[in-house]
């Protein structure tokens, strides 16, 4: 039995939407304390965490919670009736983020409205547990289900112990170890490394509005928490058939690229990644000066976009560095992302975005959105082209029933 | 002036800087530095047609001369892995040397006229950094062997160093990456029986493996007195790496070669000068203790930000080498590692590895490492 496991799901998704919503206020005091700790702690500016925090729970709706049940699990009361055969798992260990704010929190939700007891590994701002704090405030329940803790890596053996499912959002070597660790006990849902690229296409360019429009959009997804997170826009390909001359598109881009630093305003770096930006636009400054491609940058070094470098490069994961590449065809997105190995979390695009969906299924895409839509997934897609509830569940077939 | 000419007259300005700092010590002034400084620059600018087009980007030409030495354009390290980087027709290079190319795959190429200039620099420094005893030594070579790979530059220069101020018994213990242990322990034994003291010249990784060999049996060596250390690079791209100081710690117990006797060189093979730890020098930066490293007057170095300009002493900034030396390719260059400027010298922080992918976090990477 879990603590929420007599609760009906309806009444766990409309506590977690109703405390939410008072998290989507921005003069909310639990809110108004966390935003500056986040800043604090990961750097970036307090537009950027109020950003983040808008995107996050404005998305955490009861009625989205409901339509994703009812999308992966059927009727959300059939949660709750006697003799269910989709059961909690038991106890959900979440390993939540370093970088990417609020990450855990969603997974926690999904898990709760799955009435799995919760534990999470809250940072150093104590975002999960501040929220938690409005849950138990909209729901008794939740107080027991819950355990929210910066815990030490000393106690990981005992906080994980037990589960039922670990979450774990790091990197690859990470998750490697946790599985070889926990994957005989506990179900392991890991979310590593990735990236996101971008497609902007002959037609948009044709249109100057819609391409200063796109191009702000691909600077503001490139630019959010400082390219770090797994939907930040590192390549961003374009129509080499466009009306737009490259030269011309890279300089409107930089131009949204400075903008978007306006909005958004530099995080603090470190030694290592300002010498590397250095390095990176000296660089392309030097190809340039050999009559391939041209660096883009402001005085203070805040962006780099690098116009047309060697495909035998991969993009530069640096704070708010895009390269731009001409195609010919999208075909060569996907040659570009073979030859890179490069694992896909976003792909960014122009015009109609289904049309991209066979493209994007062969670069391992886990979302198609709008350019300027890259950093808010929504909470009813999926999540890393995962399930977002179905992996807190275990089913109970009985023979023959389903025929 | 024929181009020839031009540089043959650069060189022997250059190789009496040298001579007069190896023999007599005799330093650089500002105006000294500048008026050669600049008039390499004006050769390369007049006949290296890669780094010409670069430095146009700042404005500069042979009509626009910078005014002092810290104007000069430090071309990109990597810069080396995509160009000639040449003031001279590349098939006549005297010398050319390769990178190891561990970090990116492709290897830079410093195509090299004039192997006097290249010779008189790295001996002079040698000389000063390690010799100022005026010993013999007998040289235990854990670098790159030059029959082997002939492009090494840091192979090529502890070859050079061996015939120079050697005993005549130079032994060379790398089998490409592999460590000739026995072989080492062999000869080291006989150094010990007949006391002739001995210059183990290292990279940090080798002198890992060889320390790491050395404890498997064990056992620890005590070298004749007067032996030493040069130690040279770091654990860049590599997944095993200790603390300098605990690599210095470890070789004093394994070859009983005291701390002072150990001495690490900071070279790159796009440059012709080399680095030396300053005796008895150390500060703290960036909550860690390093070792001032000095240059020869010939060699300065500036540490900028990202804006390109010169970080304030004690700052972390990217190191831009201008080596004179460096007359026939470019003789600034900026490179990715990190340092900062203190009295006497920089202190070396090496590189760091760039941004990784970052998933939806990183986060657990402290998880469960204790």
């Amino acid at each position: 039995m879990t603590a929420l496991s007599s609760v009906p799901t309806h009444t766990i998704a409309t506590a977690i939407g109703d405390a939410a919503m008072r998290w989507c206020d921005a003069d909310f005091p639990p809110r108004i304390r966390i935003t500056h700790d986040i800043a604090d702690r990961t750097g970036y500016s307090v537009p950027a965490v109020e950003f983040a925090l808008d995107a996050l729970f404005g998305e955490l709706r009861a009625d989205a919670f409901l339509a994703t049940i009812a999308r992966e699990l059927g009727d959300p009361a059939g949660l709750d009736s006697p003799g269910t055969r989709i059961l909690p798992l038991g106890r959900v260990a979440i390993l939540s983020s370093r970088t990417t704010i609020g990450v855990a929190i969603p997974a926690m939700c999904f898990a709760l409205c799955a009435k799995n007891d919760v534990a999470v590994k809250d940072r150093e701002d104590r975002l999960v547990a501040a929220f938690a704090e409005s849950l138990a405030q909209e729901l008794d329940a939740f107080e027991p289900a819950l355990e929210i803790a910066t815990w030490d890596s000393r106690l990981d053996g005992d906080r994980l112990h037990g589960a039922a499912a670990i979450v774990v959002y790091g990197s690859d070597e990470t998750i490697a170890r946790v599985t070889a660790d926990y994957a005989q006990s506990a179900r392991i849902i890991g979310f590593g490394s990735r990236t996101s690229i971008a497609y902007l296409d002959a037609a948009t360019q044709s249109s100057p509005v819609e391409l200063r429009r796109a191009l702000a959009g691909a600077a503001r997804d490139a630019s959010l928490y400082e390219g770090e997170g797994c939907m930040s826009l590192h390549a961003l390909f374009f129509a080499r058939s466009g009306t737009c001359p490259p030269q011309k598109l890279a300089e409107h881009f930089a131009t949204a690229m400075e903008e978007a630093a306006t909005e958004f305003p530099v995080a603090e770096r470190s030694a290592a990644q300002r010498a590397e930006m250095l390095q990176q636009s000296k660089l392309a400054a030097f190809r340039a000066a050999a009559g391939r491609g041209a660096a883009f940058c402001d005085e203070r070094l805040v962006f780099l976009v690098v116009l047309d470098p060697p495909r035998q490069e991969p993009p530069l994961f640096l704070p708010r560095t895009v390269v731009l590449l001409p195609v010919d065809s999208p075909e060569e997105i996907v040659s570009y992302v073979g030859r890179h190995a490069l694992p896909i979390e976003c792909f960014g695009v122009t015009g109609t975005p289904r049309s991209y969906t066979e493209i994007a299924g062969r670069i391992g895409a886990a979302r198609i959105a709008p350019l300027g839509e890259m950093q808010r997934p929504p909470l009813r897609s999926h999540h890393g082209g995962r399930p977002r509830i179905a992996e807190y569940v275990r089913f109970l077939d009985i023979d023959g029933e389903r025929d | 002036m024929s181009r020839e000419r031009e540089a043959e007259a650069l060189d022997e300005r250059i190789l009496a800087t040298i001579d007069a700092w190896h023999r007599q010590g005799r330093k650089l002034d500002e105006a000294e530095f500048d008026d050669l400084a600049l008039a390499i620059f004006a050769h390369q600018l007049q006949f290296n047609p890669a780094y010409a087009a670069y430095c146009a980007g700042y404005g500069l030409s042979l009509a626009a001369l910078p005014t002092t030495w810290r104007e000069i354009p430090p071309l990109p390290a990597r810069a080396y892995k995509e160009a000639a980087i040449a003031a001279f027709p590349i098939e006549r290079a005297d010398l050319v040397f390769e990178s190891s190319g561990t970090t990116s795959g492709e290897p830079s190429r410093h195509y090299i006229e004039n192997r006097r200039l290249y010779d008189a620099a790295l001996l002079a420094g040698f000389e000063r950094a390690l010799l100022g005893d005026g010993a013999r030594l007998r040289y235990f070579q854990l670098v790159p062997n030059p029959a082997q790979r002939p492009h090494s530059s840091l192979g090529y220069m502890m070859g050079r160093v061996a015939a120079t101020y050697g005993d005549g018994e130079t032994g060379w213990y790398l089998d490409e990456d592999r460590l000739l242990i026995e072989a080492f322990y062999q000869d080291a034994r006989d150094a010990c029986k007949r006391g002739q003291a001995i210059c183990l010249a290292a990279t940090a990784l080798s002198l890992l493996h060889l320390i790491e060999a050395i404890e498997e049996r064990g056992d620890s060596l005590a070298l004749p007195p007067g032996s030493r250390v040069m130690e040279t690079g770091g654990f860049k791209g590599r997944k095993r790496s200790v603390t300098r100081e605990e690599l210095y710690a470890r070789t004093v117990r394994a070859l009983g070669v005291p701390a002072e006797r150990i001495v690490a060189e900071y070279g790159m093979s796009e440059l012709c000068s080399q680095y030396y730890d300053l005796p008895g020098s150390q500060r703290s930066i960036a909550g860690a203790t390093h070792r001032v490293k000095a240059a020869p007057p010939w060699l300065r170095t500036r540490v900028l930000d990202e804006r390109e300009r010169d970080c304030a002493p004690g700052t972390i900034g990217a190191l831009a080498h201008i080596d004179l030396a460096n007359r026939s390719s470019s003789l600034a260059i900026l490179t990715e590692d990190l340092g900062a400027a203190v009295e006497g010298g920089i202190l070396l922080l090496g590189r760091e590895s760039t941004a990784p992918l970052r998933g939806c976090s990183l986060d657990a990477e402290d998880l469960r490492r204790s």
